[in-house]
Order: structure tokens, then sequence, then C-alpha cells
């Protein structure tokens, strides 16, 4: 059964499709959580509770408003973005950043996991992009820094950052629009 | 109050609110804008859709102890109702009438709340924290007394589901009644979660009983809507867990059948 019908299943209390639900998204969950979180307990306590809410909020799903996994990595991403910035708030920042230097800036995380044909396309595309286009839009998604702190960082004007992060998604669509 | 962004200017916040890259204020800010602009939310949902792409390169097989974790923690956790499900709607979804949630709207507040509530359960397992989690994520505002007590119960609840044969159980019943249990015979007690019993007319309630050879019932409590209830001191040689539904305040003994009854052999009673 596909994510989306699992889903209105699990809103109705079936605990068995929660768990059929539960393989197929426990993967694509765990590992965006751990690209942008990183530190690998943490990373399990968000994915966790994303997954828990999955369980008490399938209720909201909408199946006319897109897919059930582009539902559920949106929470994911959410949660996971949340928990990056109140560590760094919380004054990680330092330890965070010199982890980040020391490891390679694209793809840590991927190399255990079989190369999919997603993966290559996405890599691909991303590389398609300007190098200004590319940063904005994944410092802020992989790396869950805000639009202002993205352009702190690479020294632009907040409406710079914006623009480059709209067409980089868009141009990102164009991309990959054929690979699904 | 000032106009802070001009309509050009809100909607240049479109693709960073996609990345989730906004500020909370800018954040609120933008949901509220979003309620009242339709071209908005058409290109917010086409951003969202380029965004989770981004994802399709991160999947990453989860560690394999989380999936029990979950799955135990699934079972004590009660579900939020549909939006715009009322408790007078023609068919109320069973849930929908205990749990009007105002605390779930509010997610943002939530882990700061949930760090302080989850630290002194540094000792006890993940399983546990998650369950706590959700246990006070479904919690409206409360008084400093009633989030004492709760925090207590959800402690012990935590213990028992920390307990190296912690067990679930599931009732099945025709109807769609049903209880979960999650019970450990070392520390003589359980989780008990109500699941689809919805609540009796007239005002009487479910109570829960503890059945055992050629003893009467024990009282276990009254459920309060879809809230786990936590059963200790269970005897050892308890064979089943049974519902009824009774009079307003509960009854000294069981009234009526049950409506729902479990068997507790396989969750490691009844020698």
């Amino acid at each position: 059964m596909q994510a989306d019908e699992l889903l209105v299943l699990v809103a109705k209390g079936d605990q068995k499709a929660f768990e059929d639900l539960y393989g197929l998204v426990s993967g694509p969950v765990f590992g965006l959580v751990r690209r942008v979180v990183r530190d690998p307990a943490q990373s399990e306590e968000v994915a966790q509770e994303v997954l828990l809410e999955l369980w008490r909020s399938a209720a909201r799903y909408d199946p006319g408003r897109g897919s059930a996994l582009a539902w559920v990595l949106t929470l994911a991403h959410r949660r996971a973005v949340d928990r990056v910035r109140s560590a760094r708030a919380a004054g990680e920042r330092e330890m965070r950043e010199a982890q980040r230097a020391s490891g390679p800036a694209f793809d840590q995380v991927a190399e255990e996991v079989e190369a999919g044909l997603e993966r290559e396309w996405v890599r691909r595309c991303l590389d398609r992009l300007t190098a200004l286009q590319r940063q904005s839009v994944t410092l802020a998604y992989y790396d869950g820094y805000t639009y202002r702190e993205v352009a702190e960082r690479l020294s632009l004007p907040l409406g710079t950052v914006k623009t480059r992060m709209r067409d980089g998604l868009t141009r990102l669509r164009e991309c990959l629009g054929g690979a699904v | 109050m000032t106009v802070l962004f001009r309509r050009s200017e809100m909607h240049s916040l479109a693709a960073p609110y996609a990345l989730d890259a906004l500020e909370p204020r800018e954040h609120q800010r933008f949901e509220k804008h979003l309620k009242r602009c339709d071209s908005c939310a058409a290109e917010v949902r086409l951003l969202r859709e380029d965004a989770v792409r981004l994802a399709w390169n991160t999947a990453a097989p989860a560690p394999a102890a989380m999936r029990n974790r979950v799955l135990m923690a699934v079972r004590t956790t009660p579900q939020e109702a549909a939006p715009g499900q009322t408790a007078l709607g023609p068919q109320p979804h069973p849930r929908a009438a205990q749990q009007p949630l105002p605390g779930m709207r509010a997610q943002r507040p939530r882990p700061s709340r949930l760090h302080g509530l989850l630290s002194p359960l540094a000792a006890t397992t993940a399983a546990a924290a998650l369950v706590v989690a959700a246990l006070f994520g479904v919690q409206a505002s409360r008084t400093q007394d009633q989030l004492d007590q709760e925090r207590t119960q959800a402690r012990e609840i935590a213990n028992i589901l920390a307990a190296p044969d912690a067990a679930a159980s599931a009732g099945q019943v025709a109807n769609g009644q049903s209880i979960n249990v999650v019970a450990s015979a070392s520390e003589r007690a359980a989780v008990v979660t109500p699941a689809g019993l919805g609540r009796p007319t007239n005002g009487r309630v479910h109570q829960l009983w503890l059945m055992r050879p050629e003893v009467q019932p024990r009282s276990l409590g009254l459920f309060d809507g879809d809230t786990p209830l936590l059963a200790t001191d269970l005897n050892p040689d308890a064979t089943s867990l049974a519902v009824t539904v009774e009079p307003q305040g509960g009854s000294p003994q069981p009234t009526s059948a049950p409506v729902v009854q479990l068997a507790l052999n396989s969750v490691g009673f009844g020698e």
C-alpha cells in the first residue's frame, strides 16, 4: 500500500497500517533529520518524535494537498530545523561548526546508503544551479539556517538571498521534473 | 500597529518559508498572510514540493531499535481528532469529543517545555521519554497541581515502559472498542490505553477492573477519554482486565457485563 492510503488508515487508529507506514517513511525521515541535526543521538530523538507525531496527528493529512511522503518530510524538516536552531541558540554553535568544517561539505551521510537514482539526480541538478543559488538553498534546507543567517554568512543583501532561494528552487524543479 | 511588510515583500518570503528559513515571528506573520492570499498558497505549495525534493538524497536506514520504541509508544499514545470534526457532527469520531487539544496547535513552544520534563528521565529508555512527550504534547493548559500530578504519572508510566520485561498486548473486539496494554510483571504495573471506547452516554463512565481467579474484581479506576490509565499493585495471579460501563463516579463492583476484556497471560501475568 502507498503511504497516502496508509496515512488515512493510521488516522483511524490502525496500528498495523502504522507499522507499514513506518517501514516506508522511517528511512527518509531519519536520513533527513540526521542531515540537518547531524548529532546521531539527537537525530534519533527528533526522528522518533516526528514518527510519533505522525501517529498522533495523521488526521491532519489532507490527500488533496499533496503526497503523504511530502507531508511527512515537511514535518520532519521543520522539527529538525527547530532542534538545530535551539541547539545553536543554546551555545552549541562552535562545536557544531567544528564538526561541520571537518566533514565533507555535502555528502557525509549519504555514503552508507545505496546510491539511488533520485539521489544522483538531486546532486546533478544542484550542480546546475549557480553557486549562490545552491548555497542559499542548501544552507537553509540542509543546515537549518534562516535566510537572514544565510545572508550574513554569504555577505549578501536579504533581498538577494530571497531571490536566489526562489530561483534555486524553481531551477531545481525544472531539472528534477523529469526524474520522478 | 504599522504594516511591517508590503505585499510584494510578503510575497518574497514564500521561498524562505518553503525552506523553513524564516524567523519565528516572520513565520507566523507569513502564515497569517497565507490564509488570505490564494495565489501565495498555491505558490508555497509548489515551492514546498521543490524543497522536499532536496530530501530525496538524504534517506538513511533508521536505527533498528528505534522501530520497537516507536511502535511501543504508539500503543499508549492517544490520537488527535481530524480538524473540524466536532462532537456535534453526524458521526462523531470516537476521539473528537474528548480532545479539543488546544495545546497541539502550538507546536513551537513544545520542545522547551519537554526539555525540562524529560531531563529527570534520562535514566529511562527513549520509549518512555517518547510517551511522556506524547502525553504532554496533548495536554491543554493545566494548573500546576494537575501538571505535577500528570508528571508523576508520566514518570511512573515511563518506568513501566522501561522495565526489561515490559510487554504489550491489544484487545480486539468486533465493534472497534478495545484497550491496549503495556505491562511489566516485575513492576506489577500496567499502562492501559482505551482505543475507540468513546464516552458512554448519560454521564456514565468506563471503569477498568482487574480480574483474578475466585476473587471479586478490583477497580483500577475510571477512564477519562483516551488518557491512559496507570494500574499499579497488580496481583501476579491476575488473569485479565475488563472494562464495564458504570454510573457516574463508578461502582464498587461491576454492574454490567464487560464491553472489553483482555487476557493478561501474554504479558507475564496469571501464574
